[in-house]
């Protein structure tokens, strides 16, 4: 027997065929692109500070074997990228890209009066603030509020189930999913697609009610939109088992249903290698590397020269290890650049200078917010200065 | 008798929302202002294992267990402090300092000592507060005055105590800051006792000017020229006000009437507040369930209000992580976000599917996010089975009316903080059937309500 709810939520259903979508929200669907191009960035976050000295090796560096005598990479396994540099053998995946000129490595990247803390140095990187300022929102949230005033909530899309700082702006916020299916079932002929579908945001006043109206129908209309575009663009890629890649997988998908989102978001944790570091940081190496390498030949040649891949972490790790078989928590680090249309390859500066430290920690060169001015100005091609609230070199990498 | 608008504003405001209690008694406002509520410290850590993060090695696992399950304890005594009714106006003052003073501490015995300092000067003197948490040793270590020493001066504790917690931004010049954190040299704390020290050898002692005053300054003498100045009782009334009333821009004639007598008053936050809640204007329709409620502010009421408890704290700890409002962890000194910024299309998502969860027993596919940090004690895969147990049998007796609509009626003024529109209306009555007996018709109403977007706003 059909209970009153379920008949309730079949009409519902019924009638529209679809999800109902109060109608002005639709405009969204077929809202004007807000950047130039189509250039897409995804930008991975590893968390807990990725030991940036045993990713890209100096191993012609004697100092750096001195300070870790147990966990330093030998000069033999080393994947020699340059004369002074190499990769962590558990990195040939990304070593072939490199290989390939799809690879530009960033040292030194950090920020003035580091932050030693994991959430207040996250923090700092997703805010993009100086290390003595408080922002409520992030870097891509204000890039939204800045350009993209009529665009739907799925302009930014973080793959997860909830939304990082970085994601959030003033008025306009990305949206976090762990894949299109999942978004688009948790809603369909649940209370909160019907309460959304019975009232329209136009009609409330109040501004927080109507915040909540608004987040509602935007939510079930990009959902819809998302998961109709995503049907059609199945990825037939070769992933490794795993979280990781199955994300990376999901955003090549998103990415092929061409979607007009401009950001993606991924996150991978467990960095934070206190202890026993050796095998932990190999197997999340590789589990990094190997996902990356497949996303980029599932995306292909064609659509990777729109795509840029940034990959940061919120600190490094200090030079010397210490006494548990690991490293604590240090400063400047490097950063990845993957796309299929860098301007320039390789390793972009210098290497670390391990003989000019500040307490035992690298002392940066590049403030990561040029990274981001860069990106912004010559990649998503809007200004970056407003976003950032303050003006940054940019760099030649793009 | 009922309650009437007034009052459950008020409670609102002042607590998180109307329990069932208040339905038989009609609890009046300048009653529970009359006097603070008692006190009831959290004593739940004790003292020994304040070194837990310190050893290495096989010790160290241990001891990190176990600081790992006093989080979880301490956590799960504030929320259910703060869910109670009989001290819910001091538990909401204790959770705004909270947010005011915000600070992240990994040793438990100290995060619990800075909450009871909280807790025993929420409603009593802001001097007597301020000294306390100044010298308070959760805070002198987040700040980093264990390293402010006369010789290698580190600005970070003077810095935030002028900015965040007395005179905010832009009144005062960053030679203040210079001369404060000279004074506050040697400000510190014995870890084996976790008690403050003044560690004398450390301290600068040279002449200072700060804000215009002359001499060889200590602490105590920044301390008092800050709260001499005017602009500190402004201040603070400011950031009440912003908490309690309206979120915006508020009159400018309020504030200077407030902030004035609250100087007047040598600081007295009592005084202050009672002020505020009987005003006429803080019932004004424009300050009316307008505000978004914190995840905290949103699982309290949702406990105050049916007198439910969690099952399993683990559960409660699980929502803090997957709405980002994480008791004792504060994501950094400016406290959190307010407001809008709570609301994402995910995070809605699951706040309005949260009563369904927690009164269903429902487990929920959400994955809370990990932090990246190892000693983060709180990046524990968690429980997300979520459930809490009310006694719906009493709710039934307090809420079961003579008819469907009126019940109905009674539920959702106690409930929202703002009429429901009316097509939301139509969805619960459809939505609660009366097949079932009384307890569970009661149990349906309170979960639809609970459900709708207008129960985001307190």
């Amino acid at each position: 027997m059909t209970t009153r709810r379920q008949f309730i939520q079949k009409s519902l259903l019924g009638t529209a065929g679809t999800l109902l979508v109060p109608g002005f929200l639709k405009a969204f669907e077929k809202s004007a692109m807000a950047t130039k191009g189509n250039k897409k960035l995804v930008i991975i976050q590893l968390s807990g500070g990725n030991d940036g000295l045993n990713t890209i090796v100096p191993y012609r560096n004697d100092l750096y074997y001195r300070a870790r005598p147990t966990l330093a990479i030998s000069k033999e396994s080393v994947l020699k990228a340059s004369d002074d540099l190499g990769f962590h053998p558990a990195l040939a995946n990304l070593n072939a890209l490199y290989d390939k000129g799809y690879v530009s490595v960033l040292n030194n990247v950090g920020y003035p009066n580091p932050d030693r803390s994991h959430f207040r140095s996250m923090d700092i990187w997703q805010t993009a603030s100086a290390s003595n300022d408080y922002l409520d929102t992030g870097w891509v949230g204000r890039f939204l509020d800045s350009s993209c005033q009529s665009c739907a909530t799925h302009k930014a899309i973080e793959i997860d189930d909830t939304l990082s700082l970085a994601m959030k702006g003033e008025t306009i916020k990305g949206m976090a999913m762990k894949n299109p299916d999942k978004l688009y079932k948790g809603l369909r002929g649940n209370l909160f697609h019907e309460i959304s579908s019975a009232n329209s945001a136009q009609d409330i006043n109040d501004p927080a009610l109507h915040y909540l109206y608004k987040t509602m129908a935007e939510t079930i209309s990009s959902a819809e939109l998302i998961h109709e575009k995503s049907n059609v663009a199945r990825s037939r890629g070769v992933y490794p088992e795993g979280e990781f890649s199955a994300r990376l997988k999901t955003v090549s998908e998103l990415i092929k249903a061409d979607l007009d989102t401009s950001v993606y978001y991924v996150s991978l944790s467990g960095f934070d290698t206190h202890v026993n570091q050796i095998n932990q940081h190999q197997r999340l190496l590789a589990t990094y590397a190997d996902g990356v390498n497949a996303f980029v030949n599932d995306l292909g040649d064609t659509i990777m020269k729109e795509v840029l891949i940034l990959t940061f972490s919120e600190f490094g790790r200090r030079v010397s290890q210490n006494a548990s078989g690991g490293t604590d928590h240090g400063t400047a680090n490097n950063v990845f650049l993957i796309s299929g249309d860098l301007k320039k390859k390789g390793f972009l500066n210098e290497t670390p200078d391990l003989s000019s430290l500040d307490e035992g920690d690298l002392i940066h060169r590049v403030d990561f917010r040029s990274v981001y001015a860069t990106i912004l100005d010559k990649w998503l091609e809007v200004p970056s200065q407003k976003i950032l609230k303050s003006s940054f070199n940019t760099l030649s990498f793009i | 008798m009922n309650p009437d608008e007034k009052t459950r504003h008020f409670l609102l405001r002042a607590g998180f929302g109307l329990s069932p209690a208040d339905t038989h008694s009609t609890p009046s406002i300048d009653k529970l202002m009359a006097k603070g509520e008692a006190s009831k410290p959290i004593r739940i850590v004790e003292k020994a294992d304040l070194e837990a993060m310190k050893p290495k090695g096989e010790e160290r696992k241990v001891l990190f267990q176990k600081a790992k399950k006093q989080v979880l304890e301490l956590n799960g005594r504030w929320v259910s402090q703060l869910a109670d009714p009989s001290i819910r106006v001091r538990e909401k003052m204790t959770l705004f300092w909270h947010d005011h003073f915000a600070c992240r501490i990994r040793a438990p015995y100290l995060a619990q000592q800075q909450n009871n300092i909280l807790r025993e000067n929420s409603l009593g003197s802001f001097r007597e507060l301020l000294t306390q948490v100044s010298k308070d040793p959760g805070m002198l270590q987040f700040l980093n005055n264990q390293q402010n020493k006369k010789n290698s001066p580190n600005e970070n504790f003077a810095r935030e105590v002028l900015e965040l917690f007395t005179m905010g931004r832009g009144n005062y010049t960053e030679q203040d800051i210079k001369n404060a954190a000279r004074a506050f040299t040697g400000w510190a704390f014995n870890p084996m006792t976790a008690k403050f020290v003044f560690r004398e050898k450390v301290h600068d002692e040279g002449p200072k000017v700060f804000k215009g005053k002359k001499g060889n300054l200590a602490g105590e003498d920044i301390l008092k020229i800050v709260l001499d100045d005017k602009q500190t009782a402004r201040f603070i009334t400011e950031q009440l006000c912003n908490y309690f009333v309206f979120t915006g821009k508020l009159d400018d004639d309020f504030i200077q009437e407030l902030s004035s007598s609250f100087y007047a008053s040598g600081y007295n936050i009592h005084s202050l507040m009672k002020k505020i809640f009987s005003s006429d204007w803080f019932y004004d329709a424009r300050f009316r369930g307008n505000r978004i409620k914190s995840p905290i502010e949103l699982v309290a009421g949702m406990l105050s209000q049916t007198g439910g408890t969690f099952e399993n704290p683990q559960a409660s700890l699980f929502i803090q992580r997957a709405l980002s409002q994480i008791l004792f962890y504060p994501p950094n000194v400016g406290g959190w976000p307010t407001g809008t910024s709570w609301i994402d299309s995910s995070s809605l998502t699951f706040r309005m599917s949260l009563s369904n969860l927690l009164f269903k027993n429902g487990e929920t596919n959400v994955e809370a996010k990990d932090d990246g940090d190892i000693n983060n004690v709180t990046n524990t895969s968690g429980s997300r089975k979520l459930s809490l147990n009310a006694d719906w049998s009493k709710l039934a007796s307090d809420f079961m009316k003579s008819n469907f609509v009126e019940t109905l009626d009674g539920i959702q003024f106690y409930l929202l903080a703002t009429s429901p529109t009316a097509a939301n209306r139509k969805i619960v009555e459809k939505l609660v059937d009366t097949s079932g007996n009384d307890p569970e018709f009661i149990k349906k109403a309170f979960v639809a309500f609970m459900s709708l977007p207008e129960y985001q706003l307190s």
